[in-house]
């Protein structure tokens, strides 16, 4: 079958401008993006530059947008992508491009993945293999199905207001050490997760979870280390207060005093953070919708959610 | 260099990234070598992750390194190093357990120990697994230690030929894609781990790097090339697009080959690959064969548990759904036995130069794989020759080698880009290249149609040399290093169809229908492939002699 | 049709408007609540699930008693209720622990029978949109705006839209803006997030995130910009005024709350809807409901 491609072009260079190329390409009917990217270079243009492994959608290495969504381009038929008109590629957004689909995953994952120490540090033992329960190592091996194969950080609502968030991925790998039991090194690494860029800057929205191929579900990996954190106490000092602040308040009336929360957050003895806070809280006044910190009337049944607070905190240790 | 430039200088330059790569590395840095690798792809690309059923490891209460050495010896069939074959069981144990060690999540038993399948000829169960994805979690693991070891990674580079000074590899000469330049890397020892090259077959396992660059760079330089004829097939490949591995472990976990009118085929459990690859492959032609694999008796909630990875890539590739409905299949290429002829210890006949992996030849594969071995020997090997090399890298002095092999390398590569206005291209070169090796050079082979795949490889080899590469840039130019692998397929395409003619019987994988039978008299003996002034030579090399 | 009224914190609390604009819709749409007063904050994605699933089995508990299914006003109570609902329904192991450490001396066992819709769900399923638009008085006609569901009303789809049928919920926010008259103007950051869960964590991140969505819309030339959930606005309204100033831009665009959109369009007014109360001034898309009278 006659196929179109529609494809980016960038020659790499700090000022190369961006521009299209267009192939006519006659293809097997179930042949694939990546057959028809191959048969491009092979034939008809040397100069496109695309990545390309394993052929079959297990390496991650094809990720392309294609159409409006993005996915592999070996495992997309053409006679599917290319039902309605031409078969337009580009590079994934939020990502530097190198050369025409050939984007920088260097920025985008490798070098985070390097960040979150991505090695066991187990105890040194000589003593045949680790013996433990399969319900533990199985956990570990569904987030290890990872390929990272990028769509998780595409779809990150973080990510593009700021690049160097670690992004799902990272984050996923880092979950796959702070909960592995062999792993000796668990608060050490919540300490680097817990700084800026980090877990906390996740928003957990769940795009994620939405557009991982293999529902490993990092957005609820994220949240899990997230929770281990508030048990073990977190460090991250901003998000501490907040964090306390928050649950000191349904703790003590039931349910959330955001003036005490706005002012906690930013730290009592905080004077240049609680002048920031001044002009919208005047606003607020104005509008008669502020909540007045501390003033804040239990509601009843609060002495049965500070029980069940409590009856938590103590399970969990 | 010898004229002072400043060029990156290692004791040990592992070439490859996947899994035998990686533990090479690791193991020449812990024995105090400085180290590098360099790899065309990510090592999280690599081709390990097509292997998928598992790592043969002796550690059941029933196993032995004996019973584990006498399966693999008869999945040889007569062709495996006995001394090779004995090494690599008694130390694949305590491979198998680093691994899990440094954080392989390996399926466990009740008892919360290492729980092994049975897997292809083995008599015992001894296949350590990860659900089926185990050479992938096995790669991350060698991945992540070899980020632990602080190996500097020089990925996306693509080595274009060894360096060698009179005789001896001093280093590698190499592409970056992203610097867009070539340059100069200098080491005392040289490890090639490049894979296979089953790519030069369609279809086939393999994944688009598999070219054999290392077997062919080794040959260039005047290594020799054992066993190339012995080309593993694997039994249960659904033919479409590439070609799609279906895991063996599948029969293990209930399912079965049937035939065309849905009966099981007996006796297709427990064989060696060979004689496996015999009942699939059923009736030839379109590759949509009378022969399947049916996994509905396993059940969908097992599969989906044990076999995801099956069920996920069936249904992309194939788009067929396993719990439904059987899948074709038909033998295929898969990886080889045969490679670059080194020792025990990764040592090959040119001085600084290893080899180790699927691109190696070191007598303990034979005529044929045992399933389930490949990972241990990444892992057993990738360990003894990062340690021999680093061994080797302390006791030779340094030695640069002349700056002019960087320029004269420059100017070769400049000399293959040109302008070229003919019809013919890469891409037919490739595909005409993969149709006959399938043909001729496929799972039966005869005399008349090897002769037919010789001569037709040495034509296409004479249009690969008129080609020009018509992209100038060194950035990112995969139309270059394409036409260098399209050259190495040609070279290991060569090899092992002249090998194939040379063994004049029947023995594992090489199956002749010319010579039906094995013939010890003859034929106990490798074969071995090495230019001499130019023109590929070749000899029998008794058993009892390999290296 | 009468719900349990889940009313959350917010709606009393940093945006006090929001609960009598939405028991004054849900009256006069003839939809009854009875509120549940003594439960407690469900987190908010804030506290961990070992404090709030038991704290939500709690509420869950109360409003099966009440023989009710539970209704909510807030997107992020919705979704991080509905995902502690499809635990304890899921794992009736794990139910059972948390009734009886936790739930048992108070008298109380939840059954994992509960469910839970946002108003907006109510409005499409268990009202109906003939019903609805048989109580429209005043169509918005003329009026652009802008949806912005907030993050935890979508997502994760399979929790939130688990049959073929509830898969129409990533659309009825869409679908009520036209169906009330006015003109739907579409935003690519309809389904994002609003910022608000990052204030404390990456302040500029947040505020980046508001600017980005408020910006979009107000480009495209809407009026306002309609959203089911507190928390966002609390960002998206509140906080307007710092994302301008991060990034430099004016956006002035407002933000109404789903049942002051929906009660403007059945005839109550701007103060009756307490439209006053916003920080980025409503006055211009009041003024313009007021002309359509």
């Amino acid at each position: 079958m006659q196929v179109t491609f529609d494809v980016y072009r960038k020659d790499s260079g700090p000022d190369a401008q961006p521009w299209r190329s267009t192939y006519d390409v006659d293809l097997p009917e179930h042949a694939t993006v990546t057959d028809g990217l191959l048969k491009i270079r092979d034939e008809i243009d040397g100069t496109l530059s695309f990545r390309a492994s394993c052929l079959r959608g297990y390496c991650g290495e094809c990720l392309t947008k294609i159409g409006r969504g993005n996915r592999f381009a070996c495992t997309a038929r053409v006679a599917a992508v290319g039902a309605s008109g031409p078969i337009v590629l580009n590079p994934v957004r939020v990502v530097p491009v190198i050369k025409d689909l050939v984007f920088d995953w260097d920025a985008f994952m490798w070098n985070k993945i390097k960040a979150v120490k991505p090695w066991l540090e187990a105890e040194d033992v000589d003593d045949g293999e680790t013996v433990i329960s399969d319900a533990a190592m199985k956990d570990l091996r569904k987030t290890m199905s990872c390929y990272y194969c990028g769509l998780c950080d595409e779809g990150c609502t973080a990510l593009p207001e700021d690049f160097h968030f670690l992004g799902p991925a990272a984050l996923t790998k880092a979950y796959r050490f702070v909960f592995d039991p062999r792993d000796t090194q668990t608060s050490e690494r919540l300490k680097i997760l817990e700084r800026p860029k980090g877990i906390w800057d996740c928003v957990h929205c769940f795009e994620a979870s939405e557009h991982c191929p293999r529902g490993i579900e990092p957005t609820e990996r994220i949240i899990a280390m997230r929770d281990l954190a508030f048990k073990t106490g977190i460090t991250n000092d901003r998000v501490a207060r907040h964090h306390m602040s928050f649950a000191a308040s349904v703790k003590e009336s039931g349910w959330v005093d955001e003036g005490r929360l706005a002012v906690e957050s930013e730290g009592l003895t905080n004077i240049p953070g609680l002048i920031k806070l001044l002009p919208t809280a005047m606003k607020a006044v104005a509008r008669g919708k502020a909540p007045i910190p501390y003033l804040h009337p239990k509601r009843p049944g609060a002495d049965r959610i500070k029980r069940i607070f409590e009856k938590g905190e103590q399970n969990a240790k | 260099m010898r004229d002072g430039t400043e060029v990156p200088e290692f004791d040990v330059l592992v070439i490859g990234g996947g899994a035998s790569g990686l533990r090479a590395a690791i193991a020449a840095r812990h024995a105090g070598a400085s180290v590098a690798l360099i790899s065309k792809v990510h090592p999280l690309r690599t081709n390990t992750g097509v292997s998928q059923g598992g790592c043969n490891a002796p550690l059941g209460p029933d196993d032995s390194a004996e019973s584990f050495a006498e399966d693999t010896l008869l999945a040889g069939d007569g062709l495996c190093d006995p001394d090779v074959v004995r090494t690599f069981t008694q130390e694949a144990g305590r491979d198998v357990i680093w691994a899990e060690r440094m954080g392989a999540p390996f399926n466990r038993d009740p008892a919360g120990r290492l729980d092994r399948r049975a897997f292809g000829s083995n008599s015992r169960k001894r296949t350590c697994y990860a659900d089926d994805r185990t050479g992938y979690i096995v790669l991350q693991v060698l991945h992540e230690q070899f980020q632990r070891a602080q190996i500097p990674s020089f990925e996306e580079w693509f080595v274009t030929s060894l360096a060698m000074d009179d005789g001896v590899c001093v280093g590698a000469l190499a592409l970056g894609h992203r610097s867009a330049k070539l340059d100069a890397f200098t080491a005392r020892a040289v490890i090639l781990a490049t894979g296979g090259f089953t790519r030069a077959y369609l279809p086939s396992t393999a994944s688009l790097g598999t070219t054999g660059d290392g077997q062919s760079l080794a040959y260039l330089a005047g290594a020799s090339l054992m066993d190339m004829e012995m080309v593993q097939f694997h039994p249960t490949v659904f033919p479409g697009g590439p070609g799609l591995l279906i895991t063996e472990a599948v029969l293990d976990e209930g399912g079965q080959i049937i035939d065309a009118s849905g009966e099981p085929i007996s006796d297709a459990r427990g064989i060696p690959r060979h004689a496996m690859c015999m009942l699939t492959s059923g009736a030839e032609g379109d590759g949509a064969g009378a022969v399947s694999v049916d996994l509905r008796p396993i059940g969908r909630e097992r599969i989906l548990e044990r076999l995801p990875q099956t069920y996920e890539l069936v249904r992309a590739v194939a788009e067929l759904d396993v719990t439904k409905e059987p899948v074709p299949i038909r033998p295929a290429a898969h990886r080889p036995m045969g490679g670059i002829e080194t020792s025990a210890t990764g040592e090959t006949s040119l001085a600084g130069l290893f080899a180790v992996g699927e691109c190696s030849c070191s007598g303990l594969n034979g005529a044929g794989r045992l399933a389930g071995n490949t990972l241990t020997e990444a892992l057993v090997f990738g360990r003894r020759v990062g340690e021999a090399a680093a061994r080797y890298a302390r006791e030779v002095p340094k030695s640069g080698f002349a700056a002019s092999q960087l320029s004269d390398e420059t100017r070769r590569l400049e000399a293959l880009t040109g302008h070229d206005s003919s019809a013919d291209s890469l891409g037919q070169i490739q595909l005409q290249l993969r149709h006959l090796m399938d043909e001729k050079v496929g799972l039966v082979r005869d005399a008349a149609g090897l002769q037919g795949a010789i001569d037709q490889i040495r034509d296409l080899r004479d249009r690969h040399e008129r080609l020009r590469v018509k992209n100038p840039s060194l950035a990112y130019n995969y139309e270059l290093t394409t036409y260098l692998e399209v050259g190495a397929m040609l070279n290991c395409a060569e090899a092992v169809a002249l090998a194939a003619q040379f063994r004049t019987e029947s023995r594992g994988a090489h199956r002749r229908a010319d010579f039906p039978s094995r013939d010890d008299d003859s034929w106990g003996a490798h074969t071995v492939v090495k230019l001499v002034q130019g023109a590929p030579q070749l000899e029998k090399r008794p058993l009892t002699a390999v290296r | 049709m009468k719900y349990a009224l889940y009313a959350g914190c917010v709606s009393k609390g940093g945006c006090p408007e929001l609960y009598p604009a939405a028991t004054k819709v849900a009256d006069r749409l003839g939809i009854e609540l009875e509120e549940l007063t003594d439960v407690g904050c469900n987190g908010a994605g804030v506290l961990p699930q070992y404090i709030s699933d038991p704290i939500n089995a709690r509420t869950f508990a109360k409003a099966e008693k009440l023989g009710l299914p539970m209704m909510t006003i807030c997107s992020t109570c919705q979704g991080v209720m509905t995902q502690a609902n499809h635990r304890l329904k899921g794992h009736p192991a794990y139910r059972e622990e948390i009734n009886r450490e936790y739930l048992a001396e108070e008298g109380l066992e939840y059954q994992g029978t509960l469910e839970i819709k946002h108003l907006l769900w109510v409005l499409f399923e268990d009202l109906g949109i003939e019903e609805l638009k048989s109580k429209i008085q005043r169509p918005l006609t003329g009026l652009k705006i802008s949806p912005f569901y907030g993050c935890y009303l979508r997502r994760p789809p399979e929790i939130m839209m688990p049959t073929p049928e509830t898969k129409q919920r990533s659309t009825y926010l869409d679908q009520l803006i036209g169906i009330l008259g006015a003109e739907f103007t579409d935003i690519a950051g309809k389904g994002k997030c609003c910022g608000f869960p990052i204030l404390q964590a990456s302040e500029e991140n947040s505020l980046a995130m508001a600017a980005r969505h408020t910006g979009e819309a107000k480009g495209k030339g809407a009026d306002a910009m309609v959203t089911p959930c507190p928390l966002c606005h609390l960002n998206l309204d509140g906080n307007q005024h710092r994302a301008e100033a991060q990034v430099g831009a004016k956006i002035g665009l407002p933000i109404l709350h789903l049942p002051q959109f929906v009660g403007l369009a059945l005839g109550f007014d701007a103060a009756e809807m307490n439209l006053q109360r916003h920080i980025v001034p409503t006055g211009p898309v009041a003024a313009k409901v007021e002309m359509l009278s």
